[in-house]
């Protein structure tokens, strides 16, 4: 056995123990406040079994492993359930960032070492009302005052601001340069005088995302992450730190074979759905679609074992397992038919097709929308021309609104 | 698990590429659309100089004991070019069906020729959208083989054919002699294919098995040429990808490169996911000959190159307008490629059915 299916098997040993404890079953029921609880316990746990910052430095608490072992580990973990998602963001982008970029070491260490004992969360203040996937069109700004700074104006979308101790923000500095180039990133104390936090209740009816305001919120310029106007880079270098994270071609939906379970079990015209041609082109191009991208998952993977870097064909998960999981979300509710109007706003996206389907939409928007992933493959992979941007070049406070 | 090509592996497709971009002219291909018998010789002389119909057959008869794995990157680089003659495929499917299944003698009397290229094969199983009928259309009786098989790739040119007959007790697979067949030629789209209806009337036949095993066999073969054909196919879905993405670029509208339109530019990004899932289906059905799951894996790969093919020759014509439906220009090669390869092999009906079935068993 190689080390690394060494290492994947006293994993997935260690989860299988955990999971009676802080597994699917161990959330059923709980308030969200008491999911919270049960998270930070569990975090904890991996804390103590050498499962938390796998790829992270030791000197940070981490425990000096590669890349690798962090998707084997991840793959491993999404099978059980585990209430992990409130650490996904601060511990996905913001403390890798606070690790690579903060300034004061003794103090860095300490955030670290208490986000990845589930004691302390971070978000990320990037969107808002008037930019998402125009970044820098941002309009949050930062302006002097005395030594530090002042901060005024709205984020949106901030995943888990409202459990946040800490969070990394990107505000124009300024206004008379063309947009990318007024930014500057900080992080913030989220306790701060002035910051107000709203969760948004989406569709599906949670609540993890943000509307975050901030009056006259001081800060001090030692909590300035990049040069002054050179904020975009970091926030760029944000996005970019983990380019191969562990990947679902289901699209974080519901596997292929509770469709196909779904399909032998329901009567369709007087025979079971999956004799039906109609589903059977369904299933099949499915089957070929998922299959391909779990083709393309593994050989990422091998070449990272052998040292190389993985093809640009990686992009291509996100885009193509959740709208196809969208559709067919919408399939299996159509078998249901009129025994498909049941909904559980708290069921599992991955088991409960209602709600998959409802909240398909958010995975085909958050983290990069689908037509801000194609213009990503038409220009960086394939090398075609940008869009015409009419704001190019021109000073941030010229551009007509 | 799917693999990583090694040196060997990537030197074959680079000499084949550029063998093959060397030799390969559109004037020509555009002149085979034009008669009815002739295929592209020019290939075929190619495969057989450069061994590529020894490739993966074994060293005992002339082989060179390679696999599907390079095979594939063979058909791929074939794929781009447009240039395959359809025996490359199917003379591999013959000479496969008679190493696994046949006798000594029959091995001794075939493998050589079929290997070294000079015996040209055909398959012949299909049945309108039956690749693989219930009740084949061909009888194998005492006295020989028995009916009408239609729209045989390569049957123009072939000398020996494997086929799926009705036997006594159930379906058998063949060896057929086409010396004495009567054939047909097909005036078709894509007529370098070279193909034809083939009469047998008391031909001789020489049985490799029988009964359910026969059927095994032949989804076996079928699937084996499935997944070549695949890399065929994602090899012109290729081509034609970068096609499209070349000329977004020079060709400009309005006073800009016509690929900074959104409507282009994701065109040709969604052409550029269907290229990478087929290759990844099409890399991870290579590798998994001889094992439980391969005849699945060919039909996820047969499923996500068709829908490649076919849809890059749709959307590159498109992304061309009035140029691409020239006869000159010879996007229609593609275009023509396309729908032939889809049915070559079985299309996607077989396919779809083919996998549903095995998942059926599995997910029970």
């Amino acid at each position: 056995m190689s080390d690394l299916e060494a290492f994947r098997a006293r994993a997935a040993a260690w989860l299988e123990a955990m999971a009676p404890l802080y597994g699917k079953a161990a959330g059923e029921g709980l308030s969200e406040a008491e999911d919270l609880a049960l998270a930070r316990r569990y975090q904890k746990a991996k804390f103590d079994a050498g499962y938390a910052g796998i790829n992270w430095p030791g000197e940070f608490g981490g425990q000096g492993l590669g890349h690798l072992e962090k998707v084997v580990f991840d793959t491993e973990e999404m099978k059980h359930g585990f209430p992990g998602f409130y650490f996904g963001i601060s511990l996905g982008m913001p403390i890798p960032v606070l690790m690579q970029f903060g300034q004061d070491k003794a103090w860095v260490k300490e955030r670290v070492l208490k986000a990845l004992q589930g004691e302390e969360i971070w978000c990320q203040l990037f969107s808002e009302p008037s930019g998402g996937s125009d970044l820098a069109g941002l309009r949050t700004r930062a302006e002097p005052d005395g030594n530090g700074w002042k901060i005024n104006g709205q984020k949106l979308w901030t995943s888990w601001a409202q459990y946040s101790d800490y969070g990394v923000i990107v505000v124009r500095t300024d206004p008379n340069v063309p947009k990318h180039k007024g930014l500057t990133y900080f992080w913030v104390d989220m306790k701060a005088p002035g910051v107000t936090v709203r969760p948004i209740k989406l569709v599906g009816g949670d609540s993890h995302v943000n509307e975050v305001f901030f009056d006259d919120v001081k800060i001090s310029d030692d909590q300035r992450m990049s040069p002054v106007g050179g904020g975009f880079a970091v926030a760029i270098a944000t996005l970019m730190i983990e380019r191969y994270v562990a990947t679902d071609s289901a699209g974080f939906g519901p596997h292929l074979d509770l469709f196909v379970d779904l399909a032998k079990d329901t009567d369709l015209n007087g025979r079971p759905a999956i004799e039906d041609a109609r589903i059977r082109q369904q299933i099949a191009r499915n089957y070929a679609m998922r299959s391909a991208l779990q083709s393309i998952t593994a050989r990422a993977m091998a070449m990272m074992q052998a040292g190389m870097t993985p093809g640009p064909e990686g992009s291509l998960n996100k885009l193509v397992a959740v709208r196809s999981r969208q559709k067919l979300s919408e399939l299996a509710i159509d078998l249901k038919g009129n025994n498909g109007f049941h909904f559980n706003p708290h069921a599992s996206q991955k088991e409960d097709w209602a709600a998959s389907w409802i909240n398909a939409p958010t995975g085909r928007i958050a983290g990069g929308s689908d037509e801000t992933l194609l213009n990503t493959i038409a220009e960086k992979i394939l090398g075609l021309p940008q869009d015409h941007r009419p704001d190019k070049g021109i000073p941030f406070n010229q551009i007509p609104a | 698990m799917s693999i990583l090509y090694d040196e060997g592996q990537e030197a074959i497709a680079r000499e084949s590429r550029r063998v093959l971009e060397a030799r390969v002219s559109k004037e020509a291909m555009l002149s085979l659309l034009e008669s009815v018998g002739r295929y592209d010789e020019g290939f075929w002389a190619t495969a057989k100089e450069q061994g590529w119909t020894a490739l993966s057959l074994p060293e005992a008869y002339g082989g060179l004991d390679l696999g599907l794995v390079e095979l594939g990157l063979i058909a791929h680089q074939a794929g781009r070019s447009l240039s395959g003659a359809p025996f490359l495929t199917a003379g591999f499917g013959v000479a496969k069906a008679i190493a696994l299944y046949g006798s000594d003698d029959q091995k001794a009397a075939w493998l050589a020729g079929l290997a070294s290229g000079e015996t040209i094969g055909a398959v012949a199983f299909a049945e309108g959208a039956n690749a693989l009928p219930a009740r084949p259309a061909l009888t194998l009786a005492a006295g020989g083989l028995e009916g009408r098989v239609s729209g045989v790739a390569g049957g123009l040119a072939a000398e020996v054919a494997l086929v799926f007959a009705q036997g006594p007790d159930g379906p058998v697979l063949a060896i057929a002699d086409l010396a004495e067949a009567e054939r047909s030629a097909i005036e078709s789209f894509d007529n370098s294919r070279v193909y034809a209806d083939l009469v047998f009337a008391g031909t001789q036949a020489e049985r490799l098995l029988a009964g359910e095993a026969a059927r095994e066999a032949a989804l076996h073969i079928l699937a084996l040429q499935a997944v070549i054909t695949a890399h065929e196919q994602t090899g012109g879905a290729e081509a034609l990808m970068e096609i499209a993405r070349d000329y977004a670029v020079t060709r400009k509208a309005f006073g800009q490169p016509i690929g900074a339109f959104q409507s282009i530019k994701h065109r040709i990004a969604e052409l550029y996911a269907l290229v990478e899932l087929a290759r990844a289906n099409c890399i991870h059905a290579a590798s998994r000959e001889g094992k439980d799951d391969f005849i699945t894996a060919a039909a996820a790969a047969r499923i996500s190159a068709t829908e490649a093919y076919d849809t890059a020759a749709r959307d590159c014509v498109q992304i061309h307008g009035g140029i691409g439906v020239t006869w000159e220009l010879g996007l229609h090669l593609h275009t023509r490629r396309a729908r032939s390869l889809a049915i070559e092999q079985g299309p996607l009906f077989f396919w779809e059915d083919v996998l549903v079935e095995s998942l059926r068993g599995e997910a029970a």
